[in-house]
């Protein structure tokens, strides 16, 4: 269950070492315990260099692409989790945990309480699932709502003192970091009895419940017959409850106008107390039919203080939100585009921002533009053989706009321009990014 | 040192962070630990330096005080720095009670002896349970976090130690009925309770008691380290929880409590479930794994208390709260998880692997869970990844690979695919609308296509050959997939043979399966379409990993074509190393003539040289000595090939010494001709070929002699006696040094020492060549005579035995006796070579002796004749 070590490290491409150990903490009582356990196949945890360095070669984030190394590229050398077995120094190092996030790699090697070799599986050692919602917890206090270096080196600066409060000897006592920080903080608080240790203090004051809802839509359109276009809805339900008491019940109930589309895939937060069987139960695995549960799905829990996301759930609308049309067809060094998007009538026609990013893969930058939209604007980016229709706030009347153009580009130089290994020939995509504000589809 | 300033003690632990090896090392590396615990009680330092010195010492005790006694002199003093800490809200409380107890732990010397430890664990069993322990403890505010902590050390220390804490189960469980703080003290009783249960068990003991709530803090009572001197030997590596067949090795069955036990662990274990809500969802699933562990196979105590806790929580994203449940699964099975609850389990499990919401590292984890899944009644063999039987493939539909997939989630579900691959084989009836082979292919087909991009990342092409490895592993047997994947991969090869590394790679790995049929189509491939100049190094690549006997004609003519574009040093030999295989292959005559016209016509010397050396070995070496010559190395592996090339050479060229299979031996003696000849007999204990026996005489005495030849020699089939002549320069006995040069079945030369051959005296024994038709009594007398002056002459008692004279002659004489009146008188003439002659007269037998007369032309032999007919009577 305890944790041996914790890295920090940002990779840095192109640096001499690949990256900088950020952050590392150790737990020698752990270690000590570790090495009892795993006896001839005990591996010490090595110093933060040469860790550093063959964790950036395990997951390929050093430089050195270009030869076959065997110990890498075998075929054999197959790896289906995000844990990790490191050649250092003529042992291996395993389990390590690691992944990377926003140019941070997050590491951790779990105390197995057994021989390592052959290597248990990992679903038997509980260390595993520890590790990984230790990093979540660290990625999320780093990055939640921050978006600076200068903010994320400060709470870097915190973490030491953090992980004294969260994890002193290596076994996780909160995930939620926020809430260690929160502790420290109101040390002077006199708890009363029974306070739940995911709670750290007591909400004086107006009693509020806000709650949002944020869905996102990822849709893919081929317009082709052997391949089914999707599109697919995930939502997730964020509650602050400022309330008075120490273990408030409070119960949320989402309902669905008529014939709206079940909500499935639900995931709840810990502190949810109870749930209907029909929405453990409910799941896209399934085939729709009328007799799916659609509500109204009920969340008693308990809170906690600060704001925390109560679900997340998926749902299969009837039809995408935006319906597109996109033809390229090539001509020597040119391409011939046409673009049509359509707005679904039962959607608010009034966005924060709607555009449609059209790259280019593997091919020259761009020289000439020529191109006529129905609407909007066209912004070209020569380097990045990328270019953006910038819809705006509205689409027309009509709800259909559209875009044609020939796009030139230039010879293809080295490196420089986007590479991608699925985008070729005539393979290409239109992305469309767009936020509306106070609309969901589900209609929940 | 004085006391140092903030700046001064950051550089240093800056300095030691970034390489404490090479901190410790240097200079300053010695003083660190106890300046550190020094400037812990300096006034002039903020407490947040000494926090982070304190920090340090968490992380590297190890370090800073290498040994238990140098550990329990640190854990005393910080102790010390605690108690004389002012009574006013200080950072420093907690840092100090939780670097003492790592000190202690980490530097083994907690246990009974230790002063130490007598102080720190009444410390904290007190503040543990919100006693006040006068001043010096800081004000009230500070109580309940200490109180926190105290129990975090002392959780610690139970597991560094467990049975620490079993005889204050009482005491913890009163605790937590009271104020205290509920996850702490779950945590710590959950603990102590699984470390009792499991010492007790394997002491085959009773809980005696243990559970019963006890009084209030018993600071001044000893403290019971009995359990934990038992729990000491037990702190090894023990398979904790998983899979449930260990049950019997943990030895947790035998434990069975009374009645009462039962009711009283019941209790305990009700208590901690009910409030484990209040607990962190991390310290819930700590909880429900240590529970697990410790009821798991205890009689008596059935598992649906956990019960109510898993529907609440079967809902959540939570990674460690959804892994604490297969835990229990694997721990309890049947008797807690229902079929329907297993489907139940797995269709939350199937969701949370593909859910948007959750990151891609849970994902995979989740499809290792899936694939590890502890099925009520697994089908297959433990320990195997297996799709469970009620994952069916309508639940797995939305877990199929797609190229748009991380690598990672790709492999993990290729995987899943291949097994329903193999599912669908086995079933009679396959479905109608969609087949799972027909998508494996057509996303092989994909991976394979993105492979080939030139310029592409390299992990484009690993992550195309790791899939297709995959599915060989997983479906070997099935030739509907592996006929596509052959001829698909030929094609990848065909448009990008800079991928040859990959190729080699993967025929190293695969079963003959996919390697046959693929070294087949990638030789043709090679050889029949040479390509471009920048693709011949990896067909040369790949044809040394494929060329075999097969298609001799085609593959030399394709060495010949491209010999002339071997510019380079590379190249020649990565020609050569093609060469080298066919060698190996035992392909002959075409390949004499093109390594004779390399040896020609490469531009490097190095090249020339390597195959002049194939050519004469090919000339000069039978086929199977020449695949042993150039067989992989018995040795280590070498660094390079060329090194591995050079050990198995020297294996398998130089001659070795050996233990000799070969017993060789001296047959009867054939007094005839006109020198001694040895008849010897050999046998061999496996077969030998090309043996080659060796001789060697001491001194001067004889003629150097010739080698012995054998064609073959096989164990059981008895040979004809080889015939050694000896030419002795003097009449003497000699041992003759004996060294054997052979072959073995498996083509090495060899050479063994055999022991020394002894040649007799009699060896040597030849008849007078000419012995006259008529008076053999006067040719006799003639060379009686001719003995004196110049020889010897003696006289000598020659006993016999039972048999008497006659039968002594006839045994040992009968070739040289010229003159015979049996039984008493015989005349004896021996010619000994070079020219040395021995008459004997043995007349006037008596029962048990003769009197022997006998003259010599050689004084030197009267002693030789002298020990001979002695020797005589004891041999007959």
């Amino acid at each position: 269950m305890a944790q041996r070590a914790v890295w920090l490290i940002s990779h840095e491409p192109g640096a001499p070492l690949g990256g900088t150990v950020r952050f590392s903490r150790r737990y020698p009582t752990v270690e000590k315990r570790a090495k009892v356990f795993n006896g001839a196949s005990y591996m010490p945890i090595p110093e933060d260099g040469p860790f550093m360095k063959a964790l950036l070669f395990e997951l390929r984030l050093l430089d050195d692409d270009k030869d076959f190394i065997e110990s890498r590229d075998s075929c054999s050398h197959i790896n289906k989790t995000s844990v990790y077995g490191l050649l250092i120094g003529g042992g291996e190092l395993w389990p390590v945990v690691a992944f990377l996030k926003n140019n941070m790699i997050y590491a951790c090697v779990p105390l197995v309480e057994q021989t390592l070799s052959p290597h248990p599986p990992l679903i038997s050692i509980s260390g595993i699932s520890q590790g990984f919602e230790l990093l979540f917890g660290i990625q999320d206090f780093l990055y939640l709502g921050q978006k600076h270096d200068t903010e994320i080196n400060t709470k870097l600066n915190q973490l030491p003192d953090l992980l004294l409060q969260a994890c002193p000897f290596g076994t996780l006592l909160d995930a939620n970091l926020q809430n260690s920080l929160d502790s420290i903080n109101f040390a002077s608080v006199t708890h009363p009895q029974k306070q739940p240790a995911w709670k750290v203090g007591t909400y004086k004051g107006k009693p509020q419940v806000s709650i949002s809802i944020t869905e996102k839509v990822k849709s893919m359109q081929y317009d082709k017959q052997d391949i089914a276009d999707t599109w697919q809805v995930v939502g997730a339900v964020t509650c602050k409850c400022d309330l008075e008491g120490i273990m408030p019940n409070v119960t949320i109930s989402l309902s669905l106008p008529t014939n709206g589309s079940p909500l499935q895939d639900i995931l709840v937060h810990p502190c949810v107390t109870s749930l209907d069987s029909a929405i453990l139960t409910s799941s896209s695995i399934d085939a729709m039919d009328d007799s799916a549960f659609s509500g109204p799905y009920k969340f008693p829990f308990t809170p906690p203080l600060e704001s925390f996301n109560l679900c997340y759930y998926t749902s299969q609308v009837p039809v995408p939100p935006i319906l597109g049309f996109y033809q390229m067809k090539e001509e020597e060094i040119k391409v011939k585009i046409t673009v049509n998007l359509k707005l679904h009538e039962s959607v608010k026609n009034n966005f924060e921002f709607c555009e449609a990013h059209i790259p280019f893969y593997n091919r020259g930058p761009i020289t000439h533009v020529e191109s006529k939209v129905s609407f909007g604007q066209l912004e070209v980016f020569r380097e990045k053989s990328l270019l953006i229709w910038i819809i705006g706030q509205k689409f027309p009347k009509s709800m259909e706009i559209s875009l044609s153009g020939t796009v030139t580009f230039g010879a293809k130089s080295h490196e420089k321009q986007p590479f991608d290994e699925i985008c070729i020939g005539g393979t290409a995509y239109l992305k469309l990014h767009f936020k509306i504000l106070d609309f969901t589809l589900t209609g929940c | 040192m004085g006391p140092r300033s903030r700046e001064t003690w950051a550089q240093r632990l800056g300095a030691f962070r970034a390489s404490p090896s090479a901190f410790m090392a240097g200079p300053e590396g010695e003083d660190l630990g106890c300046d550190l615990l020094s400037e812990l009680r300096s006034e002039k330092l903020s407490e947040q330096t000494k926090v982070s010195l304190l920090a340090l010492s968490l992380e590297y005790p190890a370090q800073l005080w290498p040994d238990t006694a140098a550990a329990e002199a640190a854990a005393t003093s910080l102790l010390d720095t605690l108690v004389l800490l002012p009574p006013r809200p200080s950072a420093l409380r907690r840092p100090l009670l939780l670097a003492a107890t790592t000190a202690l732990a980490a530097g083994d010397a907690l246990g009974p002896t230790s002063a130490a430890s007598l102080r720190l664990l009444p410390l904290l069993l007190g503040l543990a349970s919100g006693s006040d322990l006068g001043r010096g403890f800081g004000p009230a505010s500070e109580q309940r976090s200490l109180q926190a902590t105290a129990c975090e050390c002392l959780r610690e220390l139970e597991s560094c130690k467990p049975g620490l804490l079993g005889g204050r189960l009482g005491l913890l469980r009163g605790l937590l009925g009271q104020e205290g703080p509920v996850q702490p003290l779950s945590l710590l009783l959950a603990l102590a309770l699984r470390n009792a249960l499991l010492i007790q068990a394997r002491a085959r003991a009773g809980l005696q008691g243990l559970l019963v709530a006890g009084d209030a803090p018993a600071v001044g009572i000893p403290w019971n380290w009995a359990l934990a001197e038992e729990g000491a030997a037990h702190l090894q590596p023990q398979a904790p929880g998983w899979p449930a067949a260990e049950v019997q090795e943990c030895g947790l069955a035998v434990l069975e409590p009374s009645p009462e036990e039962a009711r009283e662990l019941r209790a305990a274990v009700a208590q901690l479930l009910d409030t484990s809500y209040l607990l962190t969802p991390v310290a819930q699933a700590q909880l429900l794994w240590l529970l697990g562990w410790a009821l798991r196979g205890l009689r008596g105590q059935p598992p649906v208390l956990f019960k109510p806790q898993l529907v609440r929580l079967l809902g959540t994203a939570q990674l460690t709260l959804l892994h604490a449940i297969l835990a229990l699964k694997a721990a309890f099975g049947e008797a807690l998880f229902t079929a329907q609850d297993e489907a139940l389990l797995l269709r939350r499990l199937t969701l949370a692997a593909q859910h948007p919401a959750l990151p891609l590292s849970a994902h995979l984890f989740y499809l290792h869970c899936l694939l590890s899944f502890p099925e009520n009644w697994p089908l297959g063999p433990t320990g195997e990844e297996a799709a469970p039987l009620l994952l069916g493939p309508r639940l797995c539909r939305g877990l199929l690979p797609s190229l748009l997939h991380d690598p990672m989630a790709l492999l993990a579900r290729l995987h899943l695919l291949c097994l329903l691959c193999a599912d669908d084989e086995e079933k009679e009836e396959k479905a109608q609308d969609w087949s799972p082979q027909h998508y494996l292919e057509e996303l092989l087909a994909g991976l394979r296509q993105r492979a080939a991009l030139d310029g592409g990342p390299r992990a484009l092409a690993t992550l195309c050959f790791q899939a297709s490895y995959l599915v060989v592993r997983c479906l070997a047997m099935q030739p509907a997939v592996l006929t596509p994947l052959t001829r698909g991969l030929a094609q990848l090869y065909q448009s990008r043979p800079a991928l040859a590394p990959h190729f080699v790679d993967l025929l190293d790995r695969v079963g003959p399966e996919l390697g046959e049929p693929l070294r087949v189509v990638l030789r043709q491939e090679v050889v029949a379409r040479p390509g471009k100049d920048e693709a011949l190094c990896w067909h040369l690549q790949i044809l040394a990993k494929v060329a075999d006997g097969n298609a001799q004609s085609a593959t030399l003519g394709f060495l010949r074509a491209a010999a002339a574009r071997c510019t380079d040093w590379d190249l020649q030999q990565a020609l050569l190393q093609v060469c080298r295989a066919l060698l190996r292959a035992g392909v002959g005559k075409g390949l004499a003539d093109l390594l004779q016209a390399l040896a020609r016509q490469l531009e490097d010397p190095d090249g020339r040289d390597r195959a002049r050396l194939y050519y004469i070995l090919l000339a000069h070496l039978a086929g199977p000595k020449l695949g042993v010559a150039l067989g992989p190395s018995l040795a280590a592996p070498a660094a390079s090939s060329l090194v591995a090339e050079n050990q198995g050479f020297a294996a398998a060229l130089m001659v070795q010494e050996a233990p000799a299979p070969i017993r060789l031996s001296v047959g009867p003696r054939r007094a005839e001709g006109p020198v001694p000849v040895l008849q010897l007999q050999v046998e061999v204990l496996e077969p030998v070929y090309s043996l080659e026996l060796r001789f060697r005489v001491e001194g001067q005495l004889y003629a150097p002699l010739e080698a012995v030849h054998v064609p073959c020699l096989y164990p059981g089939r008895p040979c004809r006696p080889l015939l050694l002549p000896l030419q002795p320069r003097r009449p003497a006995p000699t041992h003759l040094d004996v060294r054997a040069l052979y072959t073995t079945p498996s083509g090495l030369t060899r050479h063994a020492h055999l022991p020394p051959l002894l040649v007799t005296f009699a060896d040597l024994f030849l008849p007078f060549p000419q012995s006259p038709e008529g008076d053999k009594q006067g040719f006799f007398e003639e060379l009686w005579d001719s003995c004196l002056p110049k020889g010897a002459e003696s006289s000598l008692w020659c006993p016999l035995g039972p048999q008497g004279l006659e039968a002594l002659v006839s045994h040992h004489l009968e070739p040289f006796v010229v003159v015979a009146q049996p039984p008493t008188s015989y005349h004896v003439a021996i010619h000994l070579p070079p020219n040395s002659r021995l008459l004997l007269r043995l007349e006037a037998a008596q029962v048990d002796g003769v009197p022997v007369a006998l003259r010599t032309d050689d004084w030197a032999v009267l002693p030789l004749a002298g020990d001979y007919l002695r020797g005589l009577s004891a041999t007959v």
